[in-house]
């Protein structure tokens, strides 16, 4: 069984990474050296390695990186904090989602980047202002699988804790939250994808450094190269914060994951 | 068998809004009895077993525990679901230690009492092997089996279940249906047990009570005088079970 699922993961690795080559080579082959409306993946590749160390702008790649990942860091913490715990609030309080409810549908249609605005005049053009981007496009995947999650517990399983002997005020954090965790880290990966694609868009709009400021450079500099590994270092941390979540679900709820 | 009183049901009645279930029903189950409760589906017995343990609210009657209405923290009582029921966040063991854990004060169980308890419970429906396993590597006949050593575990002085071998296999119902049946009468567990399948109602069951359609009245009460171990091809099983279905023929 354990040979079987080695072979899997290596027949994963072997054939994802051949159909990247493939897409790099192709690329390659349909992009002209120097052209000004794409760059190709030997100058993306030059571009990157030649800023792991030199400067580009105010910092390294890896500071833009840095930059970009510790504006999500913290309006993705917030968002998770004040998400859950409003879901979890109109889920189990009738009276508070009478309240809530209508005003978080109102609000939930209106895009991260239409805050932008809003978000300068009242946080200013520095990093809160971000924060607060970032956490309006985290925010609703937050309370949207929380409170699904939350409402739709199977109520076989809290009667059956019931005629177990839990008492009643004990069933919250007994049946429904275990109950609902697999939902919120559903939440947790798209607010993650909400939170990376905002903070990009924060950055274009306002910022003297982050993934978002290179690419925006770029454009203003004609810069197809940095344009192209902007959007590549994008990429690449996206699938490893991915990665790394997939990871930490297979570990942290490993009761919810199936043999795949 | 002792002729103590466990159970009474006194003129119980539960509409839903318009919709009248049960209608005025009444009758008793002695102490150590497996009463059976037949009826068209539909036709109200998990409704019962729901107004039985205060999981839904009944619009006038009275249902008695040793004369005393029911109190889920002072009484004892287990209720075999027919749907799973089982914690998917917890390992099997974790699932059947679920009622001592709650217990545990008040029995003065350690944690050897109650890990020793949960493997008695998961020996008799042979599950030993998977009390590390999570429910979501299990099948559906055997999350039924946790469900049932949880119920077991607890030693449990009533026990309900509403159509609980409805996922399992015919051979792995057998085998159950005996085991439930040998540890009920061997700790004295009075159990109320909800079935379609009159042939398990016979087999079961030391009393069998046919409810008839919404609302549902007690249609008859009838005692099974067949000894135990039963054999479901002598020729008085066979006609206590024809006798059965002629009740319920017309439904």
């Amino acid at each position: 069984m354990k040979k079987r699922k080695t072979n899997i993961q290596w027949e994963r690795l072997i054939y994802g990474g051949a159909a990247i080559l493939l897409f790099l080579v192709i690329w390659q082959i349909l992009v002209k050296p120097g052209s000004a409306k794409f760059a190709t993946p030997l100058e993306v590749g030059e571009f990157i390695l030649q800023h792991i160390t030199t400067k580009v702008g105010p910092c390294t790649i890896w500071g833009h990186a840095g930059w970009s990942l510790s504006r999500v860091g913290v309006g993705y913490i917030l968002a998770a904090a004040a998400g859950i715990v409003l879901a979890l609030l109109m889920s189990q309080s009738k009276v508070c989602n009478i309240i809530l409810h209508p005003l978080f549908d109102l609000l939930r249609p209106i895009p991260p980047i239409a805050w932008v605005p809003l978000a300068i005049l009242w946080f200013g053009i520095f990093e809160k202002a971000k924060y607060f981007i970032i956490f309006i496009g985290a925010f609703v995947p937050f309370v949207m699988n929380t409170y699904t999650g939350a409402v739709r517990v199977d109520k076989k399983l809290i009667d059956a804790a019931l005629m177990l002997g839990t008492p009643p005020r004990t069933i919250f954090f007994r049946v429904v939250f275990p109950a609902i965790v697999p939902q919120i880290f559903a939440g947790a990966q798209v607010a993650l994808t909400n939170a990376w694609m905002t903070v990009i868009g924060a950055e274009m709009a306002r910022a003297t450094e982050g993934v978002g400021w290179m690419i925006l450079k770029g454009m203003e500099n004609a810069d197809m190269a940095q344009i192209v590994s902007g959007m590549a270092v994008i990429g690449v941390t996206g699938f490893l914060i991915a990665a790394l979540m997939r990871w930490l679900e297979k570990h942290l709820i490993k009761w919810n994951v199936r043999e795949r | 068998m002792c002729e103590q009183i466990k159970v009474q049901v006194k003129n119980l009645t539960k509409s839903y809004g318009e919709l009248l279930v049960l209608d005025n029903v009444s009758f008793e189950v002695k102490k150590g009895e497996f009463l059976c409760i037949v009826g068209p589906t539909g036709c109200g017995k998990t409704t019962f077993l729901n107004s039985l343990t205060k999981l839904h609210d009944i619009d006038s009657g009275e249902i008695l525990l040793d004369s005393v209405p029911v109190n889920l923290k002072k009484q004892s009582i287990a209720y075999i679901f027919q749907e799973n029921s089982v914690l998917s966040w917890r390992t099997v063991a974790e699932n059947v230690a679920l009622g001592l854990e709650f217990k545990k004060k008040e029995l003065a169980l350690t944690k050897n009492e109650i890990k020793k308890k949960v493997r008695d419970a998961l020996s008799i429906v042979g599950l030993l092997k998977f009390e590390n396993y999570y429910p979501n590597q299990l099948s559906a006949s055997m999350l039924q089996r946790v469900v049932i050593a949880r119920a077991f575990v607890i030693a449990p002085e009533l026990l309900l279940m509403d159509e609980p071998y409805g996922q399992l296999d015919i051979n792995l119902r057998f085998r159950l249906e005996d085991e439930v049946v040998k540890i009920c009468k061997q700790f004295n567990t009075t159990v109320i047990f909800i079935t379609h399948n009159l042939e398990e109602a016979v087999y079961v069951g030391d009393r069998i009570l046919i409810l008839t359609n919404k609302p549902s009245k007690i249609k008859e009460e009838l005692e099974n005088p067949l000894p135990r171990p039963r054999d479901v091809t002598s020729s008085e099983f066979i006609k206590l079970r024809e006798y059965v279905t002629d009740q319920i023929r017309w439904w």
